[in-house]
């Protein structure tokens, strides 16, 4: 029954913070930080924390001076606290503990210039995407960089809806890597995360997470590779989101129902004053 | 101030993921030792099922059949492993004892009906006016087929405490009920749907010969539970997927723009006619 060390106490607790569902990340810090024995322990590891919780959910912001939203993502990272607007051309700051944009200012040289056109051509189709499927709760961001010797268009997509005042939040993260070389096959990496968390009166949580893989021929013109691409995103997250809809059912027809009936065979409630009866029938019946 | 602190606990208990609540739990009393007893006895866990070599039965575990690491079987009424020293362990007096036994008979049956399988136990235990018990299901369903894994669990914890007042009783019913259903396609990767809905009701009942406590106990959880099978039905399989579809559309805005203006036009097409 020994005591654990501070350090294995942090680990629990920033545990505990990365696990925090859609829209309540603040109120799980505000628990963990009144169950750990001192409230600064977290201190030193917090930003580390928040930055990996922030970044992983694609955490959605508005862009200063612009009417669209962009995502706080690792690829869009270019600096501590510093994060990419491809579209709106500037540099955000972003708070991670106050989990919001203090700043910006325009873009100095961060965008990849041969990359630029193909970069553009990708976001204008994926916003055509976002705005068939996604909208009106989700954003799509558009990255471009060179890795490893191949061109690498990121497209990353983030919805969600928080609804506390009736007890659920949702996300859903789309992030597709697409890694091409001019002239040759574009491999398509996509990951694909859904989680909604229901707490009225209890706690109910919907995870699902999966990775795809498709190629697309690389076309020369940067519109029509953009819009293969697009279509071949559409078709496997069509696909997916089909077959979540029928897993839905299949549970809730067969594994449900077979857990526990509605009612029993005899199609009526029990007779309470007649339930050893039903055990003699079974009885009999043998 | 520790009532301040087991709120937080319950309340981050309530946002953790339900996949993972054994390993949240122990992380939980990790942090704060002690509350070890508070959360042990408020956090619902999956149940355990122990096997009673005496009865040939098997049983289940909770916080209410424990007697510090030993565990009380509702057939044989004996712990495991036994308790050599003091009083052998906590077991319910012969008066409780005889309605606890009557109470595992009955929901056995109840079991058999609703369930068509799985494990049931009853335990009793007095409390300064009358009685307490607490009725425990459990069930698991494996239907995975050709490849696709589909997996259920199911568990109940039904609380009751009960006093009596001239040949009336009265009864403070808290449910739980944990649904876990997991599968995995090549198309979805894995699904996991988990977590738990509570409820609480207070009723009174005539307590007489033809209704003892335990058939009053009984209408009271057939009921409940039955309203907890239906919300879990419409909040697992309505809600969350309704918002998953808030999230993505999978239709398409456009596709949803033209159906309703084709709708608006035979909305109007109509009205004209008449």
């Amino acid at each position: 029954m020994g005591d654990i060390s501070n350090e294995e106490m942090v680990n629990i607790a920033n545990g505990f913070l990365l696990a925090a569902p859609p829209g309540e990340f603040m109120e799980v810090v505000t628990d963990v930080r009144a169950l750990l024995p001192n409230e600064s322990m977290l201190n030193a590891t917090a930003h580390a924390t928040f930055r990996e919780y922030n970044t992983e959910q694609m955490i959605q912001v508005s862009s200063p001076g612009h009417k669209h939203q962009v995502l706080i993502t690792k690829h869009g990272e270019v600096g501590e606290n510093n994060y990419i607007d491809p579209k709106g051309k500037q540099v955000l700051v972003f708070d991670h503990i106050k989990q919001e944009v203090t700043s910006s200012r325009p873009i100095a040289g961060e965008l990849e210039g041969d990359l630029e056109p193909v970069r553009a051509a990708f976001e204008q189709e994926a916003q055509r995407y976002a705005d068939e499927h996604y909208a009106p709760n989700g954003t799509v961001t558009v990255y471009a960089k060179k890795e490893g010797g191949q061109n690498v268009i990121v497209v990353a997509i983030s919805s969600s809806k928080f609804n506390p005042h009736n007890f659920w939040n949702g996300r859903w993260r789309a992030l597709w890597t697409i890694s091409f070389k001019p002239g040759g096959q574009a491999n398509l990496q996509g990951s694909l995360k859904v989680n909604v968390h229901y707490y009225e009166d209890g706690n109910v949580q919907l995870n699902t997470q999966t990775t795809k893989n498709a190629t697309v021929p690389a076309a020369a013109d940067p519109a029509a590779f953009a819009r293969e691409v697009l279509k071949a995103i559409s078709k496997v997250e069509t696909t997916f989101h089909q077959s979540l809809d029928t897993s839905y059912n299949t549970m809730g027809d067969t594994t449900f129902k077979a857990l526990r009936r509605a009612l029993p065979i005899t199609k009526n409630k029990i007779e309470w004053g007649r339930i050893r009866t039903y055990r003699m029938g079974q009885e009999i019946g043998k | 101030m520790s009532s301040e602190l087991l709120d937080n606990a319950l309340d981050l208990m309530r946002r953790l993921p339900p996949a993972q609540i054994e390993e949240n739990l122990a992380g939980l009393i990790d942090l704060v030792p002690d509350l070890t007893e508070d959360l042990l006895s408020a956090v619902d866990q999956p149940l355990k099922i122990a096997y009673d070599a005496h009865a040939k039965r098997d049983y289940l575990l909770c916080d209410y059949n424990r007697d510090g690491d030993s565990y009380r079987s509702p057939w044989s009424n004996k712990y495991d492993p036994p308790i050599e020293d003091g009083d052998g362990g906590a077991t319910p007096s012969a008066g409780l004892r005889a309605i606890e036994v009557q109470a595992n008979e009955i929901f056995d049956i109840y079991r058999d009906l609703y369930f068509e399988g799985g494990v049931s136990s009853v335990y009793c235990w007095d409390l300064d006016e009358g009685f307490a018990a607490v009725v425990l299901i459990k069930k698991t369903q494996d239907q995975s087929k050709k490849g696709q894994p589909m997996k259920g669990t199911w568990d109940s914890i039904h609380v009751v405490e009960v006093k009596e007042t001239k040949k009336t009783g009265h009864y403070k019913l808290t449910s739980t009920v944990m649904l876990s259903i997991e599968t995995e396609t090549e198309a979805t990767g894995s699904v996991n749907l988990s977590g738990s809905l509570t409820r609480q009701e207070e009723k009174d009942f005539p307590v007489n010969d033809v209704n003892p406590h335990t058939i009053n106990i009984g209408r009271m959880v057939e009921d409940m539970e039955s309203k907890l099978r239906m919300t879990l039905e419409q909040i697992y399989f309505g809600k969350t997927k309704e918002v998953v579809s808030t999230l993505r559309n999978q239709l398409g805005n456009s596709e949803l723009e033209k159906r309703k203006l084709l709708s608006n036009q035979i909305g109007s097409a109509l009205g004209g006619k008449s």
